[in-house]
């Protein structure tokens, strides 16, 4: 039954367009050298072996396979605008001895190198950026400290847009942030967080003492 | 939706077994110059194929859903050539770029009662974030246009025959089903039970026709580079206390 497909009906199933070509195939009787631009196969030594195949005239192009037109977009994000119009370029960011590395102009902030893209369904995609600086002043996600849930945020990348929608606004111990929140977590449902510092400033011990940790969700899909 | 018999799947497994079988085949892209690798996916349900690339035999005793491969092949126009017991079933040109990585893939269309077709799809080496897995699920089946269902949510919408769909996704366990585009019923293959492997790229073929109870998946992995820094422990982005005195409100907490 299998070889029924492909054995002896195999022209009648195949269509009159195709059926000289297949005979050809099947009969072994051409000899020419009709496929055109199929040069040596290259395996290899035996790269310069002749043609072994007896096939004459075109042998038809496989088809190439396409993307579904569903395809999401995804992106690195260059530029965050929170809603009202302020915005800071994005500049990735890389953890080195377990800090992550945000940019030191003040006025950027910095995208951690292992977290989701924008587009992404699963994961963070985790933004850092300075509330102050002993050099920069002010930074630009001290905007964060008077953030509301509802607030829209804006990714761009790549010419492509995604935009965020707060949900949760929280504070946390700097040294629990990575263990007592999912401000890093790659897998549940894509979100975008944002993270500053906050809490009591003590200088002698490198800083504010708490994290600010911004959530938001997607409103609908990158494009 | 014509009154086909679609019958429920439970392959749960099957895409791990799948994957351990040739994941550990296939070791990381090297190209020699103007020379491309090719993997050959056996999508036609049934048959034992044997598969010569330019005339010469590449792989012999390729059954369905097996993945065979890498050959390396010089770059530009190539022929590829299925037969089954002597006979040839399926003979196409397809083209590859230098320094490049493709599947060339035997398979059933959408309509089980056309001829098989070869559809070449190229391999997206690019390198993922450690601890996260590229996934792509081709359609190669005898079946019209699918959803892809994953943890019961459409992830891949509307793919037809000779189209995949690429998505970065943690490692981990997916529950996977094909439905109908813009159905939930009948499911035409699934749930499976998909792992997907990190720091590779997972390519998955949904094959066969549910009509002849012949649905399912050839899994393909490549290894790839990592890209991307470890997880943070810490942030530390207040260094001047400019700020002191722009806490945010004291309800900020109340939120968690």
């Amino acid at each position: 039954m299998e070889r029924a497909g492909f054995g002896a009906p195999l022209s009648r199933r195949w269509g009159a367009l195709v059926t000289p070509l297949l005979v050809v195939v099947l009969t072994g009787c051409g000899a020419g050298t009709g496929v055109p631009s199929a040069g040596p196969v290259g395996l290899g030594p035996a790269s310069s072996s002749p043609e072994k195949s007896t096939a004459a005239g075109p042998v038809p192009n496989a088809r190439e396979g396409r993307q579904a037109k569903s395809t999401r977009v995804r992106f690195v994000p260059e530029k965050l605008t929170l809603q009202g119009g302020a915005s800071a370029p994005v500049k990735p960011a890389t953890t080195v001895g377990g800090e992550l590395q945000v940019p030191t102009d003040v006025s950027h902030v910095g995208w951690w190198d292992g977290s989701a893209s924008a587009g992404d369904p699963f994961g963070s995609t985790v933004i850092a950026g300075h509330l102050d600086s002993a050099t920069g002043g002010i930074g630009f996600f001290a905007k964060l400290l008077r953030i509301d849930v509802g607030t829209k945020v804006t990714l761009e990348g790549s010419d492509h847009r995604m935009t965020y929608r707060v949900v949760a606004v929280q504070t946390v111990a700097k040294e629990a942030l990575a263990s007592d929140s999912r401000a890093f977590d790659q897998t549940g449902a894509h979100r975008l967080v944002l993270i500053t510092c906050t809490g009591t400033y003590r200088p002698d011990r490198g800083g504010y003492d708490r994290n600010l940790v911004v959530i938001a969700r997607p409103i609908g899909l990158a494009h | 939706m014509p009154s086909r018999h679609v019958a429920r799947w439970s392959l749960v497994g099957l895409l791990v077994s799948a994957a351990l079988t040739f994941g550990t085949l296939i070791a990381g892209p090297s190209y020699a110059a103007d020379s491309a690798e090719i993997f050959v996916v056996q999508g036609l349900p049934g048959k034992v194929l044997d598969v010569s690339v330019d005339g010469d035999s590449v792989a012999k005793g390729v059954k369905t859903a097996e993945v065979a491969g890498p050959f390396k092949v010089a770059a530009g126009s190539r022929k590829v050539t299925f037969t089954s017991d002597g006979e040839v079933i399926l003979e196409r040109t397809f083209s590859v770029k230098a320094n490049s990585s493709w599947d060339v893939v035997v398979h059933l269309p959408a309509q089980s009662s056309g001829k098989p077709l070869v559809t070449v799809f190229k391999n997206d080496l690019s390198a993922v974030p450690k601890g996260k897995a590229s996934l792509t699920v081709a359609h190669v089946a005898a079946v019209p246009p699918a959803d892809i269902l994953v943890n019961g949510k459409v992830l891949f919408a509307n793919i037809a025959n000779g189209e995949s769909l690429n998505l970065v996704v943690p490692v981990a366990t997916y529950k996977v089903a094909i439905v109908p585009t813009g159905e939930t019923e009948p499911v035409i293959l699934g749930p499976v039970d998909l792992t997907v492997q990190g720091s590779s790229l997972n390519r998955i073929y949904a094959v066969g026709d549910p009509d002849k109870k012949t649905m399912t998946v050839a899994v393909h992995v490549i290894k790839l580079t990592t890209k991307g820094s470890g997880k943070p422990s810490k942030v530390n982005t207040g260094t001047g206390g400019q700020a002191v005195g722009q806490e945010p409100p004291l309800y900020v907490n109340l939120l968690r």
